[in-house]
C-alpha cells in the first residue's frame, strides 16, 4: 500500500492541475476528439477479448473467476 | 466511414444538440467537419466516459454489454486461442534392458490449450434516451494444461510398450516420488554414473476433454443530456463453475463536457461443483464472492489530447483457488532416529519423497488498482496513439504494471490498421513456490514419517509466481458502404520468468506463449438506413415476400443486382427418449447387446477375453446449438452469392447402465472416458458458400437452383481425455476420438446443390424445396466419411396481418450411415507390430551357447505374437468405442417432420425492417440405421435485415 497514497495525490492532482489550467477547448474544437481514432476503445470487443485472455492468465488483470464469470481454469 | 444520408445528419445534429443542451443554431459549427465527422462526434463523446468506466476492471465492470454508444450496432465475433507446447522435458538414462541409453522424449501427441470463441451481441435504441444492450458469449476449450510442478527427475516415467526401433514409448512423467534437497531445497538427481546433478522443474501436464462455457449478460442504460445511468447482470455457466452478476454504474458530464465523472460497483456470485480426481474423485463445493467498485474521471486536455484516469478495488471472499491445480510437497528424511538416516544423507543433500495435495490459497483477497490512459491525436498522420499504464496491488503480495500502446491509423477508403504492444510484469503471490517441503518426524510405528502440518497456503500455479508477458499485435478493420466494418486481429503473446521487471522471475520451464487471433463483423443499424427485407416489404410489396419456414435454407434470393442482407440462423435439436433400431423402441438391454458389436468381454469362469460383450454406456440425451451467419450479396439480378459460416456446439449426456458395470470392462479410470457424465464439444464448424441463380421469377411464382460447397472448416479430430489406465498409461493424456456425432463438421469437401420453388397469391404463399448433401470424399483426416443427405420440404404460409405471417411444412430427410471409421486402435503410439526378424533365429535346446540348428523362422511364435498383437489392439479399440454412438452403422436414417413456424417483419420502430422467423419441427415419423435414440425435435430461429 506504500504506493497507493501518492498515486492517488498525483492523480487527482493532475486532474485538478488540467482544470484549472487546461485551455477551455469548446465543443466545435473537439473535431479531432471525435474521430474514431480518438475513441477510448476503437475496438470494444477485440479488447473485451483480449480482457478475457489476459484475465485467464494473469492475475491482476481481473482476478480469474471475475471475467463476467467463468472460472478460466486452464 | 459510411456517408451518412442528410436525414440522418440533420438528427444526428439534432440528437447531439438536445445532448448539449442548446438550441440548433449556437451550438455547432459545421464548417470545418465532414458529415461523417459530425455523426463520429455525436457517437465519440458520449462513448469516452462509458468505456472508461469499464475499461480499469476489465472483468469485473462487464464493459462487454456497453450501452453508451448512440448507434444501434449488431456484432458477431469468432476467436480462437491457441497455445504453443510446454517444455516436457527429456532425460537419458538407461532403459528396461539396461543395454542402452535412450533419449526418453515426451509424447508430441498431447495437443496443447486451444479455446474456441463466439459472440453476438446487439445494442438497442428503445426510445431516444433508453438503450439496451446484450451479449452472448460462448467458448469451448480443450488440451493439456499443468496441473503441478515437479524437479523433472523425481517423476515417474509412465511408459507404454515399445516402437518399432525398440525404443520405449513413453506417455507421460506424472506422480512425484524420490529428490534430493540441499539445505536451500534445491533439487539434485543421480545421473547413471551415480553423480548427483542439479535437477530442473517441469510442469506436470494434464489432458482435458472439450468444455464449454455459455454467457449471457444485459445492460440497460439511461441517458440525460449530461448524465447516465446503466444497470446490467448475467449469468456464465459451465459444468463446474457457475457465476451470476449485477453491476450499477453512472457517468456525469460538467465543464462544457470537457470533463467526464464516472462511477460504478459490481457484485459477482460463483458455485464451484469440480470433480476433483487424485486418486480417487471427489466432489468439491465451493462459493465465491467479488464486490468490485471504480471511480474515473475523463478530462479534455486540449483539441488533440485525452486524459483518462481511474481507480479501482476489489474485494474478493470465499473458495480462491483452482480446483484443478496441486502443489508437491517433499519431506526430507534426514531424522536421526530413522535406522536409514546414513544412506539418506549426501553431502548436504537429503534423500526426499513427494506427494501430491490441492492448493490452499486465502479465502479473502483485496485489490486495488489504478490506471491512466493517454489519447493523443496526431495530426500530420491523421493518427492516434493510445497510451494505458495501469498498477495493481494486492494483499497476496502480487503487484502488477501494465503498460500498453495502440497506434490507431486510418488509411482511407475505410481501412484502419492498429499495431498494438502491450507489456506486464509481476511479483509472486507470497505463498506461491515450484513445490514445497514439509517437516517430517520418523516414526518406526507408521510408515515412515508423520508429517508435520502443511503451511495455511501454498499454491504452484504458475499465474501465482513472479514473470512478465509480452505482447504484440495489429487489427485491421474495413468499413464497408452501408455502416458494416469487419474488425480482424492477431496477437501474439509470450509469457517469460525472464520477462519479470527488475528480474527474479520464475526459471524457464513456467514459459509458454500463445496466439489469438479474432474476426468480427458489426452491422451499424443506424448508417444501414431502412431495411429492404425479402423483396422490398418495406415498400409495400407485401405479396412478394417470401413467407420461407425458418427451418429452410437457402429459401429466397436478393431482388436485384447491389442488394445485401446479414441474417443470423440459430438450431437447436434435441435427442432423448426411447432407444429405436429401425422405426420401432427397444429397451435398454436389447441396445447393450446388440448395438456394440465386438465389444470386449472378460469371462470370470473361463479368465479369457471374448469380443462378444455389450456397449458400457448408453446415451441419455443429446443436444445441438448451430449459430450460423447469412451473409447474402447479389452481383447480378440473376445471381446471389452466399457466405455462410457456423459455430456449433453438442452437449451429450451419458449413464453406465447398472447391467453394464458388472459385464467384462468397466469405466476404468473413471475420470475422462466415455461413461457416466457429460461430453461436450464447441467451436467453428464447417463454411458453406452458395450460388443461388433465378431461374423464374414473375409476380406469382419463383424457381431457383443452387449449388453450393462447404469447406471442412470444423474439426474432426476431437479426443477425450483418456481414462484406461492399465493399458494407455495415466488418465491425464489424451485418448479416444470422441462420438462420430459430437465432432464440429464433416471433415470432408461436400457439394450441396438444392432446387427451390416459391409461390404467393393475395395472403397465401407456398413453396418446395430438394436439397442434397453429397459428400466428395471417402474419408476425412480421421478416417471417416458421414453419409450423404436427401431432404425435401413442401410448405404453405398465410399473412395474419401486413407484419405476421405463420407456415405450415412437411418435411422428409434421409442420411446415410458413415463410411469407415476411425483408425482402429490406436494403432499410432499403441502396441508396435510383430517382425518376422524377430523370429528368424537358431536353436540352442540345451542353452549351452552352441546353436543346434540353422537359422530358420519360427512360425508358430510369430502367429502367436501376432495373435497377442491383435488382440491388445481389438481390446484397446472397444475400450474406445463404449457407446452405440461409436459405431458408424448406427447414425442416419429416414425422417419425417412437421414444421410449425411464424414469423414477423417489424413495421415501425427501434426493429423496422428487421425479420425474426421461428419454426417447430415436430418428429413424426423415424427410422433410424442401427441403434439411436429418438429425437425429440429442432428448433429454428432466424434474423435477417436487408440493406
Amino acid at each position: 500500500m506504500a504506493l497507493s497514497k501518492p498515486f492517488i495525490s498525483l492523480s487527482f492532482c493532475l486532474t485538478l492541475l488540467c482544470l484549472v489550467a487546461c485551455a477551455t477547448v469548446q465543443p466545435w474544437e473537439r473535431g479531432n476528439l471525435a474521430k474514431p481514432q480518438m475513441a477510448l476503445d476503437p475496438y470494444p470487443l477485440q479488447s473485451a477479448l483480449r480482457a478475457h485472455n489476459y484475465g485467464s492468465r494473469e492475475v491482476a488483470a481481473g482476478s480469474n473467476a471475475a471475467q463476467g464469470g467463468g472460472c478460466g481454469c486452464y | 466511414m459510411a456517408m451518412p444520408r442528410k436525414g440522418a445528419v440533420v438528427a444526428a445534429i439534432k440528437k447531439l444538440n438536445r445532448h448539449y443542451g442548446r438550441n440548433d443554431e449556437d451550438c455547432f459549427d459545421l464548417t470545418g467537419f465532414s458529415k461523417s465527422e459530425v455523426l463520429a462526434k455525436t457517437l465519440s463523446l458520449s462513448l469516452h466516459a462509458l468505456t472508461a468506466a469499464a475499461l480499469i476492471l476489465p472483468g469485473l465492470l462487464h464493459q462487454t454489454a456497453q450501452a453508451a454508444a448512440d448507434d444501434d450496432e449488431i456484432d458477431f465475433q469468432y476467436s480462437h486461442y491457441q497455445e504453443g507446447k510446454r517444455d516436457q522435458g527429456q532425460a537419458t538414462r538407461p532403459f528396461n534392458d539396461g543395454t542402452k541409453d535412450v533419449n526418453l522424449k515426451l509424447p508430441s501427441y498431447r495437443n496443447p490449450i486451444e479455446v474456441e470463441g463466439v459472440r453476438g451481441s446487439a445494442r438497442i435504441s428503445l426510445t431516444d434516451r433508453v438503450k439496451f444492450a446484450f451479449n452472448y458469449i460462448q467458448d469451448t476449450w480443450s488440451g493439456a494444461t499443468p496441473l503441478a510442478t515437479a524437479p523433472e527427475h523425481s517423476l515417474k516415467v509412465n511408459q507404454l510398450g515399445n516402437d518399432q526401433n525398440g525404443n520405449p514409448i513413453i506417455v507421460s512423467r506424472a506422480t512425484p516420488e524420490l529428490t534430493y534437497l540441499d539445505s536451500k531445497n534445491r533439487p539434485y538427481y543421480f545421473n547413471d554414473q551415480g553423480t548427483l546433478l542439479k535437477d530442473k522443474y517441469l510442469h506436470i501436464l494434464s489432458y482435458a476433454s472439450p468444455e464449454t462455457r455459455k454467457q449471457g449478460d444485459f445492460k440497460l442504460t439511461y441517458n440525460w443530456d449530461q448524465a447516465a445511468l446503466d444497470i446490467g447482470g448475467g449469468i456464465s455457466v459451465e459444468n463446474d463453475y457457475e457465476s451470476r452478476f449485477a453491476n450499477i454504474g453512472g457517468r456525469l458530464d460538467f465543464n462544457q463536457k470537457q470533463t467526464t465523472a464516472n462511477a460504478g460497483v459490481s457484485y459477482t456470485n460463483s458455485e464451484i461443483n469440480a470433480n476433483v480426481n487424485f486418486g480417487g474423485i471427489e466432489l468439491l463445493n465451493a462459493t465465491r464472492q467479488d464486490w468490485a467498485s471504480q471511480i474515473g474521471l475523463t478530462q479534455v486536455i486540449n483539441q488533440n489530447a485525452i486524459l483518462n484516469l481511474g481507480i479501482g478495488y476489489t474485494r474478493s471472499t470465499g473458495y480462491q483457488a483452482n480446483p484443478y491445480k496441486a502443489a508437491v510437497f517433499y519431506y526430507k528424511r534426514n531424522d536421526p532416529y530413522d535406522p536409514s538416516y546414513a544412506d539418506y544423507i549426501i553431502g548436504n543433500k537429503v534423500r526426499s519423497e513427494g506427494f501430491t495435495v490441492l492448493e490452499q490459497r486465502p479465502d479473502v483477497r483485496n485489490q486495488w488498482n489504478w490506471s491512466l490512459r493517454w489519447l493523443q491525436y496526431i495530426k500530420p498522420l491523421d493518427a492516434a496513439l493510445h497510451f494505458n499504464y495501469s498498477f495493481n496491488l494486492d494483499d497476496w503480495g502480487i503487484n502488477a504494471h501494465t503498460f500498453e500502446a495502440d497506434w490507431v491509423q486510418p488509411l482511407g477508403k475505410g481501412w484502419t490498421i492498429t499495431p498494438r504492444i502491450r507489456y506486464y510484469s509481476q511479483e509472486s503471490a507470497s505463498f506461491y513456490q515450484p513445490t514445497f517441503v514439509a517437516g517430517g518426524k520418523y516414526d518406526p510405528l507408521n510408515y515412515p514419517y508423520i508429517l508435520d502440518k502443511l503451511p495455511n497456503y501454498f499454491s504452484s500455479d504458475q499465474r501465482l509466481s513472479g514473470y512478465g508477458t509480452l505482447s504484440g499485435g495489429i487489427s485491421v478493420s474495413k468499413e464497408f458502404a452501408k455502416g458494416i466494418r469487419l474488425d480482424t486481429g492477431i496477437e501474439y503473446y509470450t509469457h517469460q520468468g525472464a520477462l519479470k521487471l527488475g528480474g527474479g522471475g520464475e526459471a524457464d520451464f513456467a514459459d509458454f506463449d500463445s496466439w489469438v487471433a479474432n474476426a468480427s463483423l458489426k452491422v451499424n443499424l443506424s448508417s444501414v438506413g431502412h431495411g429492404l427485407v425479402h423483396g422490398d416489404s418495406a415498400h409495400g410489396n407485401q405479396h412478394r415476400h417470401p413467407n420461407i419456414p425458418a427451418g429452410v435454407l437457402f429459401g429466397h434470393t436478393l431482388e436485384k443486382a447491389g442488394d445485401v442482407m446479414a441474417g443470423y440462423r440459430y438450431m437447436h435439436g434435441w435427442q432423448a427418449g426411447h432407444f429405436m433400431q429401425g422405426d420401432s423402441n427397444v429397451n435398454e438391454q436389447q441396445i447393450l447387446n446388440n448395438s456394440c458389436p465386438g465389444s470386449v468381454r472378460f469371462d470370470e469362469v473361463q479368465q479369457q477375453l471374448y469380443f462378444d460383450g455389450p456397449c458400457t454406456s448408453l446415451p441419455q440425451s443429446m443436444s445441438m446449438n448451430m449459430h450460423m451467419l447469412d451473409l447474402m450479396y447479389a452481383p447480378t439480378d440473376w445471381l446471389t452469392l452466399m457466405l455462410m459460416p457456423q459455430f456449433v456446439d453438442m452437449q451429450m449426456d451419458m449413464y453406465t447402465p447398472d447391467s453394464a458395470t458388472t459385464l467384462g470392462h468397466s469405466s476404468h479410470g473413471g475420470g475422462g472416458s466415455h461413461s457416466g457424465h457429460t461430453t461436450q464439444s464447441g467451436g467453428i464448424g464447417d463454411t458453406g458458400m452458395y450460388a443461388l441463380v433465378k431461374l423464374f421469377d414473375n409476380s406469382q411464382h419463383h424457381v431457383h437452383i443452387t449449388f453450393g460447397l462447404s469447406a471442412p472448416t470444423g474439426d474432426v479430430g476431437i479426443k477425450l481425455k483418456g481414462g484406461i489406465e492399465d493399458l494407455h498409461g495415466p488418465a491425464n493424456v489424451d485418448g479416444a476420438y470422441t462420438h462420430y456425432g459430437m465432432q464440429l463438421g464433416s471433415g470432408t469437401w461436400d457439394l450441396k446443390p438444392s432446387l427451390t420453388y416459391t409461390g404467393a397469391f393475395n395472403d397465401w404463399n407456398w413453396g418446395a424445396q430438394v436439397a442434397g448433401t453429397k459428400r466428395l470424399e471417402n474419408s476425412n483426416s480421421s478416417g471417416y466419411a458421414l453419409g450423404d443427405i436427401f431432404e425435401t420440404s413442401l410448405w404453405g404460409g398465410y399473412d395474419l396481418t401486413h407484419w405476421l405471417s405463420t407456415t405450415l411444412r412437411v418435411a422428409y430427410s434421409w442420411q446415410g450411415a458413415i463410411k469407415n471409421h476411425y483408425p482402429y486402435g490406436r494403432k499410432d503410439y499403441v502396441a508396435p507390430d510383430c517382425k518376422q526378424s524377430d523370429y528368424i533365429r537358431a536353436d540352442d535346446n540345451n542353452g549351452d551357447g552352441i546353436p543346434d540348428s540353422a537359422a530358420y523362422f519360427h512360425q508358430s511364435e510369430f502367429s502367436s505374437c501376432q495373435i497377442f498383437i491383435s488382440t491388445y489392439r481389438r481390446r484397446i479399440d472397444s475400450l474406445d468405442r463404449p457407446s452405440p454412438m461409436d459405431f458408424p452403422q448406427n447414425y442416419g436414417g429416414h425422417y419425417v417432420d412437421v414444421g410449425f413456424g411464424i414469423a414477423a417483419t417489424i413495421p415501425d420502430g427501434a426493429f423496422a425492417g428487421h425479420r425474426f422467423a421461428f419454426e417447430w419441427l415436430q418428429p413424426v415419423y423415424t427410422d433410424v440405421n442401427g441403434y439411436q435414440l429418438d429425437r425429440d425435435g429442432a428448433l429454428s430461429a432466424t434474423w435477417s435485415y436487408g440493406f
